[in-house]
């Protein structure tokens, strides 16, 4: 629905969230128009919690929130090399306030990012999530069951969590130095904090961990490049697809091999697809194997008889002439599927994909393979 | 039912008991609560701690009557359907307050499951609050106490500890006793008159069940979660080691006219089986290494029952330290082994003494987050109830169970005379209702009305079907209304699907033409049976000039169909039709199933199919249902479907994901606008009427809807910017309820013909609601849905809203008949259900004018 009246943007309500505030003070404030002034210089400052961000609302345009400002990105080379860990961890559920263990960390995933490069490292485990609360093995299996479906007990893969926690601060810090900043999803942040805090008690390790969220990266790296905020709406469709669900070489090995689409490894590889496929195109970067899973369309576009389009209604009344025919299993075929063409243009456009098109020559060749469509039947069944 | 399934229903029907007092266990001073009875039955104030909260109401003096009834909601529980019917809606109308009768339709005279339940005209019921000196914490003790004082041994009486319901008067309004204990302590407790309720009040419903709760355990039936069961009687099947166990869901109400007794016959499925035989099963099969692990993941989540007391619980864990030689500390804070305790208690002596034990977490009652109290449950005595899931898919084991449990008319009608028997021979359930002043009466009948049937208006035929149930045969050689031709559109399949695909093709393409619908060839693509390669497949060749994606799916693994949808309703939006490959390959019925699947592509494209007389113009009516989201991240999934154009055939959906953990809906304003909007696009005009059939509404949350989502509805309604706005009538629409509708013939009994309405005496006073039945039962007893208006500005007359609301049952395209709801809310279903199940986020607004979802 359109906002209605101009007056209510998030400004007025920063200020009318205010005023008891300021009563308290005992200030005169009746209306939001008479609270204005007082707030101004407190909706100017920075307050970096991840849902409120009023800086978001001041239309300046140069503006930049903390934690990009903190990665001196001065210039597009900078932002373009700038490396970036999106880390995830998943839980065996998550247990009620009343419980000193809220979460059961039990995989966590990583990786190293940069505009430039693409994905550069990734880091997975699975954690031993340790012993089970008394009475919560329902619940938790349940919230197993339901996501990531990794066995809450007796998993042969789980490592304990002082080494899990070793292994990722050798990955995100190999070098001694500053400590990198972390990105996760904003959904997820409360739980991969928890775990992480838990984690490093149990294994008294202290080091304290800057957790950023990745809505918060996407709307810099965009101000950065285009000096304009992006739309909250635009930010979240543009890291919640499903396009990238069932890519290859996504998931870690245990829930490829299990079919299962939740996997931390896969959260945190789909969010570098993610930035790769709509932020890194706009610095015009090419794209590479690194930034999104191209193996797998180019692998449609190499010969491969897995995949065969038929484009039946232009062979249809052929067929009723020739009853004998009934499909293809050629695999030029496929190569055809991907030229352009008036009719079905290809779908995805991928950069840099090498077409081997053929123009209507194919069509002649496989109206003569037509012909001899009964023997190639037989030998594809 | 999956034991998980029955936790979630469980968890839908709002906490199944809390509708009960414990008052003829007059178990002597023990102190003994074991730990697996803690207290689990529920009583009027919730639990004993809550009884010095609610210590000083009696200086307050007598109130009469339930005015306000604020009191009543802090002091006492009320039953959540009971406080339903504290919500009058039916006297803000003034075109229904003296009738809400219709007149249209052949009169015919129907058996109900309600009996009479007579009251003498001037009775009351007289709430006491009683207090102890000293005070006493153990319920049960203040209730044998009570119970044994000789001068209340001949009145009629529930207690809870705190609060007292007598149905006649004490001589005096304070009334000091003094009794002893069995520990020789004397005990003064002071009683005190805080209120007189008349018959009508809601609080009078609840003791009045609670009278019943005795009344069937005199007739050795157990309360199960919400209902009775008799274990004496069980009906086994022991082909499948189960046995049912007999019962009735009842409960005591005002209904129009009178009070009312109803009864409906449910049953038990108990498995033959304890948890230790299935253990030990489970041993033999596959040895002790993995047999821990194996177990706990077959046990975990299953409901048991034991049968001691009678009690379901959740098996959430398993302790395989816990010995049953093992001691538990008791509330008195002696220890005792769990052998003796179940031989002093129960009289049970264990035999396995090397059995782990059971853990289950019961819930807290009280909302707030203490620690839930856990409970130590021994195999042995634990039954597996329910199905399992391997059960569930065992055709033959479904079939027996469904042979037993799914009664006719007849049989339903027979057990329901027994029951009404049982009560009225019973000695002590007789003496039990005279005490109290009730007579239990016959069964009452009553007379409904059958609505004429309704013609189905093809694009240039007027249809009169033979069924209103299914008229599929009846058009089959008529055209559709509306729809575009399909001319570019995909079938993705894996290679073994290839030979069903060319014989289905040409069946799609000769159905479609027949109905009026142009299906083009399709490109199809071959890929290997995984579902990254169909996903693959769709990114690859879908564009923005494809109209339609059919993907022939290999298995019904959930995988495939979630991740096609997800991608192309959200992503990607086009209409996508999934078939499994299994469906086409049944040869001898490929042209009707290819009429179904034409059907369901000609409605995702934005088909209209079929339309029925709507008499008023410019009506838009909306269907809103919510769904819990299944990855169960406490998020409720809200659906709306609105009608977009005056024939009611093109429907606007909007859906959208709340985080709360209520069903109540957030977001119903910016849908209204946005369905408001989307009518004036295609009709230069706001609809002058507008009708709401909400679903999903529970037990108790009447008043919520009636005061949250109405004024939402409301608001965007009266912005909506015209001169005039719309009227709005809002319905709440419920599948569940108790009464049955029989027509009596021949001195046998049937199933109530479809376009039946009943809205007198099944009805409720204070609403202005009716039944109807829209749904044809060929086995079984058809059960009717209720509807319930509680907001009219429209002010049609009630025949109109009930032949409106019958009208709509026929246009839900996905079923060539009736179905139970009307079609919007069917609708709003679908697509919540779709959205919770495979897509867990909002769909594209692209699709909103499509039926995507069917």
């Amino acid at each position: 629905m359109p906002n209605r009246r101009a007056s209510r943007n998030a400004y007025y309500f920063f200020v009318q969230e205010k005023i008891p505030e300021l009563r308290r003070r005992g200030l005169p404030v009746a209306r939001v128009a008479d609270a204005i002034p007082y707030c101004s210089a407190d909706w100017a400052k920075l307050v970096s919690t991840p849902l409120r961000k009023p800086g978001k609302f001041i239309p300046k345009p140069c503006f930049s929130p903390p934690d990009m400002s903190s990665l001196s990105l001065k210039s597009d080379q900078a932002l373009l090399g700038g490396i970036f860990y999106f880390l995830n961890i998943y839980s065996h559920g998550e247990l009620p306030p009343h419980c000193e263990q809220r979460f059961l960390p039990c995989e966590i995933g990583c990786v190293k990012y940069s505009l430039q490069e693409g994905i550069m490292a990734v880091f997975h485990s699975f954690i031993n999530p340790g012993e089970i609360p008394r009475g919560f093995r329902f619940h938790c299996q349940a919230a197993s069951d339901s996501t990531h479906k990794i066995p809450i007990s007796n998993f042969e893969f789980g490592h304990d969590q002082a080494t899990v926690l070793q292994n990722f601060y050798k990955f995100i810090h190999p070098n001694l130095g500053n400590w990198p900043s972390i990105y996760c999803k904003s959904d997820d942040r409360a739980r991969v904090n928890w775990c992480l805090k838990r984690m490093a008690r149990v294994s008294e390790i202290r080091q304290d961990i800057e957790l950023l969220t990745v809505e918060d990266l996407v709307v810099g790296i965009y101000q950065q490049k285009f000096l304009k905020e992006p739309s909250k709406t635009w930010v979240r469709s543009l890291l919640d697809v499903a396009m990238w669900d069932y890519s290859s070489n996504t998931r870690c090995k245990w829930h490829e091999e299990h079919d299962i689409l939740f996997c931390a490894l896969a959260v945190c590889k789909k969010i570098a697809y993610c930035i790769s496929n709509s932020l890194a195109t706009l610095f015009g970067i090419q794209l590479t194997g690194a930034h999104i899973p191209l193996q797998d369309y180019e692998a449609s576009n190499s010969v491969t008889p897995k995949m065969v389009v038929l484009d039946a209604g232009r062979y249809w009344n052929q067929r009723v002439e020739s009853p004998g025919f009934s499909h293809f299993s050629c695999s030029n075929q496929e190569q055809r599927s991907n030229t352009p063409s008036d009719d079905y243009p290809s779908g995805v456009k991928i950069p840099g994909q090498n077409s081997h098109a053929r123009g209507r020559g194919i069509t002649r060749l496989l109206e003569s393979i037509s012909n001899s469509s009964s023997s190639i039947h037989k030998f594809s069944k | 039912m999956s034991g998980r399934a029955r936790v979630r229903a469980r968890g839908m029907a709002r906490s199944p008991d809390s509708l009960s007092v414990q008052c003829t266990q007059t178990s002597p001073s023990g102190m003994l609560t074991p730990v697996d009875l803690s207290d689990s039955e529920a009583s009027f104030s919730g639990d004993v701690e809550g009884t010095s909260r609610i210590s000083q109401p009696c200086n307050k003096g007598v109130s009469s009557g339930d005015v306000g009834s604020t009191f009543v909601e802090k002091s006492v529980k009320i039953r959540q359907d009971c406080m339903d019917l504290g919500v009058c809606t039916r006297e803000k109308w003034a075109h229904v307050r003296d009738s809400k009768t219709g007149s249209s339709g052949i009169p015919v005279k129907l058996a109900t499951n309600l009996f009479n339940l007579d009251l003498p005209q001037d009775w009351q019921l007289y709430q006491y609050h009683v207090t102890y000196i000293p005070d006493l914490a153990s319920r049960r003790l203040r209730i044998a106490l009570l119970y044994n004082h000789s001068k209340l041994s001949n009145h009629a009486k529930a207690f809870d500890g705190t609060i007292l319901f007598l149905s006649q008067k004490l001589e005096e309004k304070v009334i000091e006793l003094s009794t002893e204990t069995q520990r020789g302590e004397t005990v003064k407790m002071t009683v005190t008159l805080t209120r007189e309720l008349p018959s009508s009040s809601p609080m009078c419903i609840q003791v009045f069940n609670i009278i019943f709760k005795k009344i069937l355990k005199k007739l050795s039936m157990y309360q199960i979660g919400r209902n009775f069961y008799k274990p004496s009687e069980p009906v086994e099947i022991p082909q499948h080691k189960l046995s049912l166990w007999p019962g009735f869901a009842v409960c005591v109400s005002h209904f129009e006219r009178s009070l009312l007794f109803g009864a409906d016959v449910s049953y038990k499925v108990l498995r033959n089986e304890t948890v230790l035989e299935f253990m030990t099963d489970l041993c033999y099969k596959i040895g002790t290494s993995c047999f821990t692990q194996m177990c706990e993941q077959q046990l975990i989540g299953l409901i048991v029952l034991t049968r001691y007391n009678n009690k379901t619980y959740r098996v959430d864990d398993i302790d395989w330290s816990v010995k049953p030689t093992h001691t538990f500390q008791r509330r008195d804070g002696s220890e005792i082994t769990y052998i003796d305790y179940y031989r002093q208690q129960y009289n049970i002596i264990l035999s396995d003494l090397n059995q782990p034990v059971l853990v289950s977490l019961l819930k807290s009652k009280r909302n707030d987050n203490t620690e839930p109290k856990i409970v130590h449950l021994i195999p042995e005595l634990c039954f597996l109830t329910g199905l399992a899931g391997q059960a569930t898919s065992d055709f033959q084991l479904m079939k027996a169970v469904a042979e037993e449990m799914r009664l006719s008319p007849l049989g339903r009608q027979q057990r329901l005379a027994r029951l009404a028997d049982d009560i009225q021979r019973n000695k002590d359930a007789r003496f039990e209702l005279e005490t109290w002043g009730l007579h239990f009466g016959s069964q009452m009948s009553l007379t409904g009305r059958v609505l004429p049937s309704e013609k189905i208006l093809m694009q240039d035929h007027v249809c009169q079907p033979m069924s209103a149930a299914d008229w599929s045969k009846d058009i089959r050689t008529c055209k559709i209304l509306n729809v575009q031709s399909l001319n570019k559109w995909l079938i993705v399949c894996s290679n073994r699907a290839e030979n069903v695909i060319e014989g289905f093709l040409s069946c799609l393409r000769r159905v479609g033409s027949s109905m009026g619908f142009n299906v083009g060839y399709p490109k199809i693509i071959k890929v290997q049976e995984n579902t990254a390669a169909f996903l693959r497949a769709i990114q690859q060749h879908v564009d923005l000039h494809v109209q339609l994606v059919m993907c022939i799916l290999p298995s019904d693994q959930k995988n495939y169909y979630d991740s096609i949808k997800k991608y192309l309703s959200s992503d990607c939006p086009v209409p996508s039709q999934c078939v499994l490959s299994r469906t086409l390959n049944k040869q001898g019925m490929m042209m009707s199933i290819a009429t179904k699947i034409a059907l369901q592509m000609s409605c995702k494209l934005g088909g209209e199919l079929w339309a029925v007389e709507i008499p008023l113009k410019s009506l838009m009516v909306v269907g809103i249902d919510t769904c819990k989201d299944t990855l169960g991240k406490q998020v409720v999934v809200v659906g709306f479907v609105a009608s977009i154009n005056p024939r009611i055939t093109r429907w606007f959906s909007r859906c959208i994901l709340q985080r709360t953990t209520t069903d109540i809906a957030d977001c119903l304003k910016v849908f209204m606008t946005g369905a408001l909007k989307e009518w004036y696009k295609h009709n230069h005009d706001l609809p002058a009427r507008i009708i709401v059939y909400r679903d999903g509404v529970g037990d108790g949350q009447l008043r919520a809807v009636i005061e949250y989502e109405v004024p939402q509805l409301l608001s965007s309604v009266a912005e909506s910017g015209s001169k005039t706005s719309s009227r709005l009538s809002v319905i709440v629409v419920r599948k569940k309820c108790l009464p049955r509708f029989f027509t009596e013939m021949n001195r046998t009994v049937q199933n109530a013909p479809v376009g039946t309405v009943v809205d007198s005496e099944a009805t409720r006073p204070e609403w202005y609601d009716f039944y109807l039945i829209t749904k044809a039962a060929c086995r079984g007893t058809v059960s009717p849905t209720h509807y319930n208006v509680i907001y009219d500005d429209n002010g049609l007359k009630p025949d109109h809203m009930q032949r409106l609301t019958f009208k709509l049952c026929h246009l839900y395209y996905n079923w060539q008949g009736l179905i139970s709801i009307p079609a919007p809310c069917q609708y709003a279903h679908k697509l919540t259900y779709l959205v919770a199940q495979s897509i867990h986020k909002e769909p594209n607004l692209e699709l909103a004018n499509y039926l995507f979802y069917l």
